[in-house]
């Protein structure tokens, strides 16, 4: 999920966080770049709905694998949203595993003791948990992973997620339409190895492919830290005396990027990729009328409630659901930034009521 | 004899200022393997205002380390501040002084909570404050609920970053201002010279009747304090896009105050050196991506830089 911190920090009850930070970890996240033709096989294959079916009242039950980052708080905030449009939703039961994959397990066995009809889950090591998940399918519960990347294992009854290559493609195809398929460039990425830097570069490079003009100067790893992403730019600055534009799918560190370059005085020509839904930059796009965003979108905790009562009802679902992402140009940014609300803040259709406090 | 005591007093004074050699010689070889950077003034600014937020954390925990003990709690404090000190601001100018005292009052209640746990239980503070870091994220994400909700007022960070004479940003004046101040205050004050007595022998300052409680509760509150400053640095530097902020910050400015000359066992330090290995870490970060390296190789060369200070340090202070 990418930007869920689980590629990112590990706080709780850990001295490893202590130890130099996410870096460390990234070996923890590590995927290789999935065969994509496999996984679209995979993720069309039916659930077999029948074995979870069971009539109302339900209690949706939603193991957090950690809750300390504005995406998942929105994320959560949807499954809310869309449990109190079903009258036969009387519950949902939250757990935060803080990070710690031990919590995890421990949280979806309470869940399974607490007979819920359904675990929505974000994981904070997704094969650590498995065992958990494949007992609560052993009981009945269907068990759906929230925004993580697309998992096919007998665990996981089924996924709404977000495609971070085909995100990653359309960041970078409107990037070269900005850019008029030359410049020299730099990618800011998030933690390395971790599934949302590794396809986005992937992306990135199959598109930079039809576009030889454009050089790829540096591909460097911001950790979806703001500030981090400032310092690498401000010795990037130093390095390269010509940058034409910055490749930064996630909005957090694109807007550590532009401040750099901003202070540096060589923000005017720059071409910002589009950054995502993140409040901070979207402000910035509405101010400046450039560089646009491409979603990747919070209401994944909705899609994954909707999967969930579709399983408990007996209807057909696939195992992988991709939410779309989808592209907002500069000119409508104004329409989904919320100026009044702090950057640490996600584009959102939540009603008033169910936005965070 | 006299050969020895001259040995020993020239290992003492290399081993107080040998920070500072290094950090010249490391800033020698920048500005000839990067001369467009390292010989640019603004740049020099802006390694000053990168290093500031861990700088001014990092003078408050060297106070605590002369006296003996450790802050490890300093980089939730300055996560918490952060976060804190935005939501205080409410995105309104006129909220701007009373957010930065609230906060600083806030990090100081969390300094003094530190303090007492040390006093009822001296000699413990590694592990007292690696339980109080995890309680202060706790109340972070309780009292963030997980978003970094806070608006910046405007106006504050462009005070904070615009620069001197194109130069100097506020921000690295402020770290340079705030560090002399608190040189002056353990070298001239009667406080400086209580925290150097208690942390060479505890005991014998206890017997000879200084107070020893009070002065490590006031530097725990310290050392609150200026991780509370250093979690308003990092708002002003570059803002905060989570609740996290500090985190890494505290072994950061470990390393920066081991690294200046401070040692664990108490009794030595000083705030120059603190301020000096620092900027030793950041120039040494800034040259390995300046000269393209890859990222993990700045891990590999934080960690031969603390290995080898480390080192030197103990061959310098071992006695003959």
């Amino acid at each position: 999920m990418r930007n869920h911190p689980s590629r990112r920090t590990f706080v709780g009850g850990s001295l490893a966080f202590a130890f130099g930070g996410s870096s460390l970890l990234a070996p923890l996240a590590a995927h290789a770049q999935v065969d994509r033709a496999a996984q679209k096989k995979q993720m069309a294959e039916p659930v077999d709905t029948a074995k979870f079916k069971k009539a109302g009242p339900y209690t949706i039950g939603v193991a957090a694998g950690y809750m300390s980052n504005s995406w998942v708080v929105f994320c959560l905030q949807h499954v809310r949203w869309e449990a109190s449009l079903h009258k036969d939703v009387k519950d949902v039961i939250v757990t935060d595993a803080a990070f710690n994959p031990g919590k995890q397990v421990a949280d979806i066995e309470d869940l399974i003791a607490k007979n819920v009809s359904m675990i929505i889950y974000w994981p904070v090591d997704e094969k650590a948990i498995q065992p958990a998940l494949e007992k609560a399918i052993a009981k009945g519960i269907p068990t759906i992973n929230a925004g993580g990347g697309f998992t096919y294992s007998p665990g996981t009854t089924s996924n709404a997620f977000i495609d971070q290559y085909v995100l990653g493609e359309m960041v970078a195809q409107h990037f070269m339409t900005d850019l008029g398929g030359k410049g020299k460039v730099f990618a800011m990425l998030p933690i390395a190895g971790t599934t949302a830097a590794v396809d986005q570069l992937a992306a990135l490079k199959d598109v930079l492919k039809k576009h030889p003009g454009v050089e790829l100067l540096s591909a460097e790893h911001g950790d979806w830290n703001r500030a981090k992403a400032k310092q690498i730019s401000e010795n990037l600055l130093q390095r390269y005396p010509k940058i034409d534009g910055v490749y930064s799918p996630a909005g957090q560190m694109s807007m550590g990027v532009v401040e750099a370059f901003e202070e540096a005085g060589r923000a005017k020509s720059l071409v910002m990729s589009p950054g995502d839904e993140y409040n901070g930059w979207m402000k910035w796009v509405v101010k400046n009328q450039k560089g646009g965003a491409v979603t990747f979108p919070t209401r994944a905790g909705q899609e994954a409630t909707k999967l969930g009562l579709k399983i408990l009802a007996g209807e057909p679902v696939p195992r992988g659901l991709v939410i779309p992402s989808e592209y907002i140009a500069p000119k409508d940014a104004a329409k989904f930034a919320e100026m009044n609300k702090p950057d640490d803040w996600w584009a959102s259709k939540l009603p008033e009521q169910f936005k965070p406090k | 004899m006299a050969s020895r005591l001259a040995t020993q007093a020239l290992r003492e004074l290399v081993s107080r200022w040998a920070i500072l050699g290094a950090l010249a010689l490391l800033y020698l070889a920048a500005a000839i393997l990067s001369p467009d950077a390292f010989l640019e003034p603004a740049y020099v600014g802006n390694v000053l205002r990168q290093a500031a937020p861990v700088a001014i954390a990092a003078i408050g925990t060297t106070l605590v380390m002369i006296l003996g003990g450790v802050d490890l709690s300093i980089g939730a404090i300055i996560s918490l501040s952060a976060v804190f000190c935005a939501v205080q601001m409410g995105g309104d100018a006129a909220n701007v002084g009373p957010a930065l005292a609230a906060t600083l009052l806030l990090a100081a209640g969390l300094g003094a909570v530190n303090g007492m746990l040390n006093i009822a239980s001296p000699g413990s503070s590694f592990i007292l404050t690696l339980g109080s870091a995890l309680a202060f994220y706790g109340l972070t994400q309780l009292y963030s609920g997980g978003t970094a909700r806070g608006i910046v007022a405007p106006g504050f960070r462009e005070f904070f970053n615009q620069r001197l004479g194109d130069v100097l940003p506020v921000l690295a004046l402020a770290m340079l201002l705030i560090a002399a101040a608190m040189e002056l205050v353990l070298r001239t004050t009667r406080f400086g010279r209580q925290i150097y007595l208690i942390g060479s022998n505890r005991e014998a300052a206890r017997l000879a009747g200084l107070p020893v409680g009070g002065v490590t509760f006031a530097c725990y509150v310290i050392s609150g304090l200026f991780a509370g400053l250093g979690g308003i640095a990092v708002l002003a530097r570059s803002g905060v896009s989570s609740t996290f902020t500090g985190r890494g910050f505290e072994f950061d400015a470990l390393a920066a105050i081991v690294l200046g000359g401070t040692v664990f066992s108490g009794g030595r330090g000083t705030i120059v050196g603190t301020v000096a290995g620092t900027l030793v870490l950041f120039i040494a970060f800034n040259l390995v991506n300046i000269l393209g390296f890859n990222y993990n190789l700045q891990l590999v060369l934080k960690g031969a830089i603390i290995i080898l200070a480390s080192a030197a340090y103990a061959w310098l202070g071992r006695e003959r």
